[in-house]
């Protein structure tokens, strides 16, 4: 019974070496690309890990928040879902893992250490109006730089996967113990874990978007950056649990156990955090648009057209997809309750929604300002298709594979029975009903 | 006066359990009933499946009054900024989609809520006074112990006789008909 929670009757022996094979690939690709980026100074492989790294990443924290606030709600009808999201967070080690190259490069990189995240390096040049000056010259970095520092920077990046490896850690153990002695303090332990555990991730996965995705064009600023990040990872992990729990009905064990009720519960909270994101990202462009002091508006302006003409870029029509694809098709499509309990139609939404979170995390980190010495503004802004996306869709592929290869080991291992079968809301959820 | 004292409403049984009436629901239902309605002091779940009850209706009026309260605030700032008295404000345009997204957004809620209540109402027929269940003397443990079905005499299956009989087949105890009086 506990062997394989996963699969049912095809047991997938050759799944794992492919995941591991892909991931061998994709990531390796990725560090060629490095590599040669390292040589030619060219940012785009670096933008592209990044943003590879980031989807993944943004998957995993929104299982995290999930879980934690199914566990201080005490909700009763989460438990037979929550168990396929604590598979997930066996992810987060592989992710800090991916992450690594591009801080050992702020390290170990000399006269490139700045070639992500450009105020590592003194030396970079950057933009004050339209001259071109250098980092630390640049007033707006020395304001920030005993925030942003190095040593204080690698040392919250190391802190915000402490945190997240460290709740991840308390809350399988808490539930998976469970499932052996049925020992309710467990189910406490789950519970005070998630309070404390809430406000610590939202801290880190808030600076973890400030530090990793804001960052990059430094003299930039929103606080509703980690919001965003917050939204946007809840919508892509309830997109990603959906899917698994589609999944394990049709071809593993969760028939019966996983409901048209739940499916129809998550499809609501897909809704609800569809419209959170647009309130957030919306509220973040209308707040800078309203004030329209330069040194945010940039930010929009390189997103909606080439800075030295004045016309309208690639990223204009990438900016309306956003609005019309990730938040207005999503939100009239899940308004219709036939929409959320036939599975065909979530599945087809889920994906949809997927695919415009990944284009939304492009649009955030891809963008930037090139600095080129004869241009009008002194830069020129770069285009939404280049070596980036390449270099990124091997690194996409290669930390996918990894987190996929980690979860699937994990429902694998035997570690966790399908569902918490000794929750004290066990039976609850198994009726939830609607 | 006449001798017509009250007017013939429905027929009603009353249950002892959830489970008696569930399975009676399901028989009404095969029977091809369509003017009944059961009552029950908790929640049964899957009674509205049982009985054949489709969606609610509401969720047209919240749409139909979300999608009016969006446009009405569009118009108001249209009207108010670009029509009546074109104002620069803050160096924005007369009227865009953007700057006074707030307020769409906010007529939206407001008359999604507007539409939410009031299509509630409409399709319940609310508000009314008084309604002829409460003339059966068990009506009042349907909030406490008992559990009803009650048939409707519009109900274009009903007959007095056959539809008493069948109610006392179903399980139904204290069968009776329910007479509005008419004062």
């Amino acid at each position: 019974m506990m062997e394989d929670t996963f699969t049912k009757d095809t047991p997938q022996k050759g799944l794992s070496t492919k995941l591991l094979a892909g991931s061998i690939l994709g990531l390796g690709g990725g560090l060629v690309g490095l590599f040669q980026g390292l040589q030619t100074g060219d940012k785009a492989p670096f933008l592209g890990w990044l943003w590879g790294c980031s989807f993944w990443l943004s998957i995993a924290i929104g299982m995290l928040m999930l879980i934690m606030i199914f566990r201080v709600f005490n909700s009763k009808w989460s438990p037979v879902v929550r168990r396929q999201q604590e598979h997930a967070l066996s992810a987060f080690p592989w992710l800090a893992l991916c992450l690594l190259p591009l801080l050992l490069v702020a390290w170990f990189g000399k006269d490139q250490a700045g070639i992500l995240w450009s105020w590592i390096n003194p030396a970079s040049p950057t933009i004050e109006v339209s001259s071109i000056i250098s980092v630390e010259a640049d007033v707006l970095h020395q304001k920030k730089a005993g925030y942003l520092n190095l040593n204080f920077f690698t040392l919250r990046l190391i802190a915000y996967f402490a945190i997240f490896c460290g709740i991840s850690y308390w809350l399988r153990k808490a539930s998976f113990s469970q499932d052996k002695d049925g020992d309710p303090k467990w189910t406490h332990l789950g519970t005070k874990v998630s309070a404390i555990g809430i406000p610590a991730a939202a801290l880190a996965l808030t600076f973890g978007a400030f530090d990793m995705f804001m960052s990059l064009e430094y003299q930039w600023f929103s606080t509703m950056y980690g919001v965003w990040f917050f939204a946007s990872g809840m919508r892509a992990a309830l997109a990603v649990t959906i899917l698994i729990c589609v999944y394990l009905v049709a071809n593993g064990n969760l028939k019966g156990l996983f409901k048209q009720a739940h499916q129809y519960d998550l499809a609501c909270l897909s809704l609800t955090f569809t419209i959170f994101w647009a309130y957030v990202s919306f509220s973040q462009y209308f707040l800078i648009y309203s004030a329209n002091i330069p040194e945010e508006t940039f930010w929009f302006t390189i997103r909606e057209i080439d800075p030295n003409t004045g016309l309208r870029s690639g990223w204009f029509w990438v900016s309306m997809g956003l609005i019309f694809g990730h938040f207005f098709f999503p939100f009239l499509y899940l308004l219709f309750y036939r929409n959320k309990v036939d599975v065909p139609k979530l599945v087809f939404i889920v994906c949809w929604i997927l695919a415009f979170h990944l284009l939304d995390l492009y649009w955030n980190i891809i963008p930037g300002r090139e600095i080129v010495p004869g241009a009008f503004v002194g830069y020129e802004a770069r285009p939404v298709i280049g070596s980036h996306l390449l270099w990124g869709l091997f690194s996409l592929v290669g930390v996918g594979c990894l987190c996929a290869w980690a979860v699937i080991r994990s429902f694998q291992s035997g570690i966790a029975e399908i569902i918490p079968i000794r929750d004290p809301r066990i039976r609850e959820s198994i009726n939830h009903h609607e | 006066m006449s001798d017509i004292m009250d007017i013939k409403y429905a027929a009603a049984a009353t249950f002892s359990s959830a489970k008696e009436l569930y399975d009676a629901a399901g028989k009404v239902k095969e029977k091809g009933y369509s003017n009944w309605e059961c009552f029950s002091p908790i929640p049964v779940h899957g009674l509205d499946a049982q009985m054949g009850y489709a969606r609610s209706k509401v969720p047209r009026f919240t749409l139909a009054g979300g999608v009016t309260g969006f446009f009405t605030g569009m118009l108001i700032v249209w009207f108010m900024n670009e029509f009546d008295y074109p104002l620069i404000v803050g160096g924005k345009p007369y009227f865009s989609p953007i700057y006074p997204f707030p307020v769409f957004y906010e007529l939206t809620i407001l008359f999604a809520a507007f539409g939410t209540l009031f299509g509630m109402f409409f399709l319940n027929r609310l508000p009314r006074h008084n309604h002829p269940v409460f003339e059966h003397p068990d009506f009042g443990r349907t909030g406490d112990d008992k559990f009803m079905i009650v048939i409707e005499v519009e109900d274009p299956k009903y007959d007095d006789e056959e539809t008493v009989s069948f109610l006392q087949e179903v399980g139904g105890q204290s069968v009776q008909i329910i007479r509005e009086p008419i004062v």
